[in-house]
């Protein structure tokens, strides 16, 4: 039964092998071009952002002050994560860049809200949502966590 | 279902299961799986992550302390290291993850347990403003001698959708299914359960929610067979309190009724309002009423442990209600400290009191519960670290559950992206 076990987590590795490929994105993480925007949000939204990745959870930011309107994408799964609505105050950190050469967008790294950090990638760009998180949250209610 | 097989003390005092009249070929299954298991499976993964392209792995290793690990008068100390892993691949909508925990017990080394994981979920927009999350995951979680027949294989079905109703308004709903058997068949069950909640935000930062939930779950065969003469003391369940605190109660089932299942079917409310002043502190108040509208605990007893699981409690077993508050604070420094204190008031349904002299009291079992809760994070570029302590003041009419009991926690989290940068 043991070798069993082993060949499951083996098998489960081979088909981790065989779904992975490269990924191709339209535009990168720039560390270079990090900005951060505090602003109030104007509209929600999923839309396609990755060849390879499910639709991102979008929000439209405008800026404090100058009110210039910012594409912001969060992430994929934490459309579910987190609940943001209209109006909300948010403050983000992230990357800076031009939509189809005009539209103002940040890939965000953190954003603080409700006195409260979200770390969405490390500061070098990469991601740091992860699959089954989503159902995650509720699993590790009992066991291994405690508390807050 | 015929139980084919018992469970009883070996000449240690400990709880062992015997393999009864014909195989059962689940508890067999369990007698082979050791520990290092969990290794290679952790080397398997890591191996497949580093090289073949899998997106991140995730660790974390939290050192536990606690005064009170069984939760009752006695208070036995104990340190808990919890080791934990995930990694996950994407394509596209879909992605396929495993992850891994285990836990290190420093004094009671016979709770040592590690959990493995695998699973999928599929993520779907139904335009812009719903999405639908799905997950199927399969996971099983062992533990060391005197708690092996706590071992259990799971199989879990999500099943989400959230959707903007308005920009100011949302609403969730979750089901999800759990299929649990374990090296015990007193313990197997499958449950049901829906959550609903709509929330709305006003201009003055306030967002209200209201959630409904509703659960049902079903012990497939909670009844010992009289002929089994099954024997299970309760200091199985709960180490460190004395043997046979009910002797001669035997189990920790009401006997007699063979082969027959038990459901328990509860619904809940909650509201929840939550007030952000500024950008930094955010500040929410929750209460939770549950009823226990079918059914009652199938066991004689309930155990909640720290950090470990216990067949006998979940959110199914009580009947009552919760109240919270919390206060969040981003400071300086990217640290975030959380500051909560809840009271529940808990009727465990079925669940007899009983004095310290083992006999009757006659009422059901109800506990009050003050809980104080502070958690200080730090954000690094590429780890997180934590500290959180816990107090918690338990008040019952069962007085071997009269208990005080302090929790700490120093962790850390690493976060490791190995696919291409987006």
């Amino acid at each position: 039964m043991k070798r069993r076990l082993f060949l499951l987590a083996y098998l489960l590795g081979c088909l981790i092998i065989s779904v992975s490929f490269g990924q191709k994105s339209r535009h990168f993480y720039n560390v270079d071009s990090e900005k951060k925007i505090e602003g109030r949000i104007q509209d929600i939204k999923m839309e396609p952002r990755y060849k390879s990745t499910a639709p991102f959870l979008v929000i439209k930011l405008a800026e404090n002050g100058t009110q210039t309107v910012y594409n912001v994408e969060i992430s994929p799964i934490w459309f579910f994560d987190q609940d943001f609505h209209k109006g909300e105050d948010l403050t983000v950190i992230g990357s800076y860049y031009l939509t189809d050469g005009k539209t103002p967008s940040i890939i965000a790294r953190e954003i603080r809200y409700r006195g409260r950090t979200l770390a969405l990638r490390d500061k070098h760009g990469f991601p740091n949502w992860r699959g089954g998180q989503m159902k995650g949250k509720a699993r590790k209610r009992g066991k291994g966590k405690m508390g807050l | 279902m015929a139980i084919l097989g018992r469970v009883e003390n070996n000449t240690r005092g400990q709880f062992v299961w015997q393999e009864g009249r014909g195989e059962h070929l689940f508890p067999s299954m369990f007698e082979r799986v050791k520990m290092k298991i969990f290794i290679h499976f952790v080397l398997a993964m890591v191996f497949v992550n580093s090289y073949l392209g899998a997106d991140s792995l995730f660790l974390s290793l939290v050192q536990n302390m606690t005064n009170n690990l069984f939760q009752n008068r006695l208070s036995e100390a104990d340190q808990v290291s919890n080791l934990s892993f995930s990694l996950d691949k994407d394509f596209s909508s879909f992605s396929l993850f495993s992850s891994g925990e285990y836990s290190y017990l420093f004094e009671n080394s016979d709770v040592i347990y590690c959990s493995l994981e695998l699973g999928m979920d599929y993520l779907h927009p139904l335009g812009g403003k719903t999405a639908l999350y799905v997950s199927l995951t399969g996971s099983g979680t062992f533990y060391k001698e005197d708690y092996r027949d706590f071992n259990y294989l799971n199989v879990n079905g999500f099943m989400a959708l959230k959707s903007y109703i308005h920009q100011t308004s949302i609403l969730r709903s979750h089901y999800s299914f759990v299929y649990r058997k374990y090296r015990a068949p007193l313990f197997d069950y499958w449950s049901h359960g829906l959550f609903l909640s709509v929330d709305k935000y006003f201009q003055s930062r306030t967002t209200l929610k209201g959630e409904l939930n509703w659960g049902f779950k079903y012990f497939t065969h909670p009844y010992q067979d009289e002929d089994a003469d099954v024997e299970l003391e309760r200091h199985v369940f709960h180490r460190g309190m004395g043997k046979g605190r009910h002797s001669g109660g035997s189990t920790p089932s009401r006997p007699s009724l063979e082969s027959e299942g038990e459901g328990i079917q509860i619904i809940s409310l909650s509201a929840l309002l939550a007030q952000g002043l500024g950008n930094k502190v955010g500040l929410n108040f929750s209460v939770t009423k549950q009823m226990v509208i079918s059914g009652q605990n199938p066991f004689e007893s309930v155990y909640e442990f720290y950090l470990v699981e216990n067949p006998s409690y979940d959110r199914f077993s009580w009947d009552g209600y919760e109240a919270g508050s919390q206060l969040t604070v981003l400071m300086p420094w990217t640290v975030n400290l959380k500051i909560g204190y809840t009271y529940s008031n808990k009727m465990f349904p079925g669940i007899e009191s009983y004095s310290l002299e083992e006999e009757s009291l006659g009422i059901t079992r109800r506990d009050r519960r003050g809980r104080i809760d502070l958690r200080l994070e730090k954000i690094f570029a590429r780890i997180s670290v934590f500290v959180h302590y816990a107090f918690v003041d338990n008040r019952s009419n069962d007085p071997l559950f009269d208990w005080n009991g302090h929790f700490i926690s120093l962790g850390f989290e690493w976060n490791h992206f190995y696919g291409g940068q987006q």
